[in-house]
């Protein structure tokens, strides 16, 4: 119903309790800490940023342990884990837990570890794969790769480019020789090693005394020094890269094994996780306690409704002193919603926008009402809010323990479920056509559910009306609370000045519409208001039109500017024009669902009326219905945000309240359960 | 022969609603899946955030396709009298255009709005609804264009030329 007032708690004790107030407070969870200056009276503040470090490293190595267990031993986990909630820790399992951290630090540890070796050890397969690869045109060598000759002859391992016969090179080095002074004693024995089109693999052997002649002449050739060196013969190389390779694997499958052997952790890393962000959000509350010698101070809001019981149970078990006072004007407290089962829902859409600013009411109800309506219509849809009604509610009463953001949005969406059967039944939507079209295809006569009131896809121009007479009481509702909200503040003129002269001119103007024969012809209505009617409208929206022209721009003491707002004021008609407009999308999107749910029977009716027919029908009316369901909840849910913030908001609403955060335990995986003290 | 050039209009302009409104949708999501792919790689966990701003600019192609699908019905293309004047199928191609052409430019507009979105439920997760209005707000001006093309499709067939 409304923002939850707070107050406001100032806690003093003793250092001695310092630590065990602290856990009582976050077990608790009532208390949003605030900054507090003390320190003009002799208080200090402790810096614990480097604890927090500490912690956070070690919440981010069981984080990286954790990953790595999942990694080769993932874990098993149902499609519906996210609807699960976190399990209970109970105090034995807690402290049990606490009794065996050095033990799962350690298992942390170790899992870092070997996932570092296996790295390691695929960093060395890898290298040992390339050099395999590059002793491979080497492996007809008999001798090593860096062999230099014996003790009367020089041997020259390498390579020339391209492939080359025997021939070729023999001829080549013949030319080069030719230029010598004594070619006899240059004489060299070449042999093939391998040749592939890139290179020619030789091995050359000639007299010792002749080497250096040689090999100028060889390199002149393009000779070049093989890029790999092997100190043994190559093909013995090759044997033992891959004996080593082989080694790594069975290591890596060991490592895995070992690996695996520490599933037994996995739910203790998730609480060693939980563990120190916990620990983190002590201490960055520490940062902000008061702290002298002996005395400590912590303040901070509390819920109305929670003040009185904190208070007495702090009191209860420790020796301190709990100071609780009204929230003062200067202050900004943080912001609880509170309402009735219906709307709270849609508090997590109001606070997707903002929550409510300071003075500000909380619209939820209002909005919710209407987003319901809303949202329903655009889907509406009796078969599809069923669906959505029966797969929220199963989900609702099969996991229990949700978490309550999930379970806000699931119950919206029941809600939604609700409104959409509603309109669907009214415009007479099941499954779009559905029922028509079967009864046709596979019966051979037509059986239709008529709508409740009418079809939109027969008469759009009555739901476009209708759309926008919702528009119009949407707009009109937001400027209700726009003129509540002043009244409340004591500021009656400005009720009138902003609120009350513009319900004039837009009522007074759809009014005199209502009274023209003009418009109601074009609009299909069945009803036209008397003359006197439209006259009196049309003189109620002139004096709104005047007033705000007189009085928009009343902040302005110069009466030319004052006027000049004023008129530019008035024209902002048009957004109001604009906003009404915007509701057409009730009936675009409506007719969206109808149409293409349409679609989709058609298709799946073009294949006659068989077995054959009525399976393949079965499948087209599954498909396209599930992505009709998908596409129009997704625009029926967007635009319904957007009706809600742009148009209904635009009036009244600015939002810009700090959520209340409290003190307490946030974890990701487990709730720890409080202990009985 | 003119008498029988009606339904090829009519064709036309469904066709044209369905071909321009599913490129821009196209177009659209292919640019906004680009971005959320890349913030997937950083934060796996965003994937149904973004998701669902990646299918924002989805829309307008349905739209197409309901057009297309409206006429052909009316036209008598899937099944019926497929016989109409001139004149109406010049009205049915007219009637066509309004979807074809805001929904080819919005989508890829709002997809513009949609890959800014992502990027900013990358850096503020929490911001999600605000980035969502951004681009639906692109989106109106797709629907005020279905709103068009259907209330004069819906219109032409009651029009006795």
């Amino acid at each position: 119903m409304a923002v939850v007032p707070m107050k406001r708690v100032t806690i003093y004790g003793p250092q001695k309790q310092r630590k065990a107030v602290l856990e009582a407070l976050q077990r608790r969870s009532v208390l949003d800490v605030q900054e507090l200056d003390l320190q003009p009276y002799g208080f200090e503040k402790l810096e614990t940023s480097a604890q927090r470090a500490t912690f956070a490293k070690a919440a981010n190595s069981a984080q990286t342990a954790l990953g790595i267990l999942n990694q080769y031993q993932p874990e098993q986990t149902t499609l519906f884990a996210a609807l699960e909630g976190r399990k209970t820790v109970s105090v034995q399992d807690y402290d049990a837990f606490i009794g065996r951290a050095d033990k799962i630090s350690a298992a942390a540890a170790r899992l870092t570890a070997l996932s570092k070796e296996i790295a390691e050890l695929n960093a060395e397969i890898v290298r040992r794969e390339t050099q395999i690869q590059m002793l491979k045109p080497w492996l007809a060598l008999d001798v090593p790769l860096g062999f230099a000759g014996t003790r009367r002859t020089a041997a020259f391992t390498g390579t020339f480019p391209e492939g080359r016969t025997l021939e070729e090179i023999l001829e080549e080095y013949q030319q080069q020789l030719a230029q010598a002074a004594e070619p006899e004693q240059y004489a060299a024995d070449f042999h093939i090693i391998s040749t592939s089109p890139e290179q020619t693999c030789v091995f050359v052997l000639c007299l010792r005394g002749a080497a250096e002649k040689v090999e100028t002449i060889l390199r002149s050739m393009g000779f070049a020094r093989p890029t790999v060196s092997s100190a043994s013969i190559p093909a013995e190389r090759v044997k033992r890269h891959e004996t080593k390779i082989h080694v790594a694997r069975t290591r890596i499958g060991e490592i895995e094994a070992e690996i695996a052997g520490f599933a037994w952790a996995r739910d203790d890393l998730k609480l060693m996780m939980d563990y120190y962000s916990m620990r983190i959000e002590k201490y960055e509350v520490l940062e902000k306690v008061n702290q002298q010698r002996h005395v400590f101070s912590v303040s901070g809001y509390v819920p109305q409704p929670e003040a009185a019981a904190l208070e007495t149970e702090l009191a209860a078990r420790f020796p301190v002193a709990v100071e609780s006072e009204e929230v003062s004007e200067e202050e900004t407290p943080p912001v609880l919603l509170k309402n009735n089962a219906l709307s709270a829902p849609v508090e997590s859409v109001l606070e997707t926008y903002s929550l409510p600013g300071k003075g500000e009411i909380d619209p939820t109800t209002m909005m919710a009402a209407f987003y319901y309506v809303l949202f329903g219509m655009m889907l509406s849809d009796a078969a599809y809010g069923v669906l959505m009604m029966l797969a929220c509610g199963i989900a609702l009463l099969k996991f229990r323990n949700m978490e309550s953001g999930m379970k806000k949005t699931l119950q919206m969406f029941f809600y939604c479920g609700i409104s959409t059967t509603f309109w669907g039944v009214m415009f007479g939507g099941y499954f779009g056509d559905a029922v028509t079209v079967i009864s046709e295809t596979f019966f051979g006569k037509t059986v239709t559910i008529p709508p409740l009131w009418f079809a939109p896809v027969d008469d759009p121009m009555r739901m476009l009306i209708f759309s926008f007479a919702i528009g119009i009481v949407h707009i009109f509702a937001g400027l209700g609370i726009k003129l509540y909200q002043n009244i409340k503040a004591g500021d009656w003129r400005s009720g009138i000045y902003d609120t009350v002269f513009w319900y004039l001119l837009v009522g007074g103007g759809v009014v005199y519409l209502l009274s023209m024969q003009m418009f109601v012809d074009m609009a299909g209505l069945r009803f036209i208001l008397p003359p006197t009617a439209g006259t009196a409208a049309a003189a109620l929206a002139g004096v709104g039109a005047l007033g705000i022209i007189l009085f928009g721009g009343r902040s302005s003491k110069n009466p030319a500017k004052r006027l000049a707002k004023g008129l530019y004021e008035l024209y902002g008609v048009t957004s109001y024009l604009s906003d009404i407009l915007s509701y057409s999308r009730l009936l675009a999107l409506g007719l969206a669902t109808g149409v293409i749910a349409s679609v989709f029977n058609k298709m799946g009716s073009m294949f006659g009326s068989g077995i054959l027919g009525f399976i393949l029908f079965l499948v087209v009316f599954i498909i396209g219905h599930t992505l009709n369901i998908g596409i129009n909840l997704l625009g029926a849910y967007v635009h319904t945000n957007r009706l809600q913030f742009v148009e209904f908001f635009g009036k009244f609403y600015d939002g810009g309240g700090e959520k209340y955060a409290p003190y307490g335990m946030h974890t990701k995986y487990y709730k720890i359960e409080e202990k009985n003290v | 022969m003119m008498e029988s050039l009606g339904i090829v209009f009519a064709l036309a302009g469904a066709a044209l609603a369905a071909l321009m409104a599913g490129i821009g949708s196209a177009i659209g999501v292919g640019m906004a899946g680009e971005a959320a792919a890349g913030v997937v790689t950083e934060d796996p966990q965003k994937f149904g955030k973004v998701l669902i701003l990646q299918l924002l600019p989805g829309t307008q192609g349905i739209y197409g396709l309901l057009i297309a699908f409206m006429t052909l019905t009316q036209i008598g293309i899937l099944g019926g009298d497929a016989n109409i004047s001139l004149a109406k199928g010049l009205l049915y191609f007219a009637a066509c255009l309004p979807m074809a052409f805001v929904g080819l430019w919005s989508a890829k507009r709002q997809a513009r709005a949609a890959v800014s979105g992502i990027q900013l439920v990358a850096k503020r997760p929490d911001q999600m609804g605000k980035s969502m209005i951004f681009a639906a707000m692109v989106e109106t001006y797709a629907i005020l264009a279905l709103l068009v093309s259907i209330l004069s499709i819906f219109g032409i067939a009651g029009l006795n030329i």
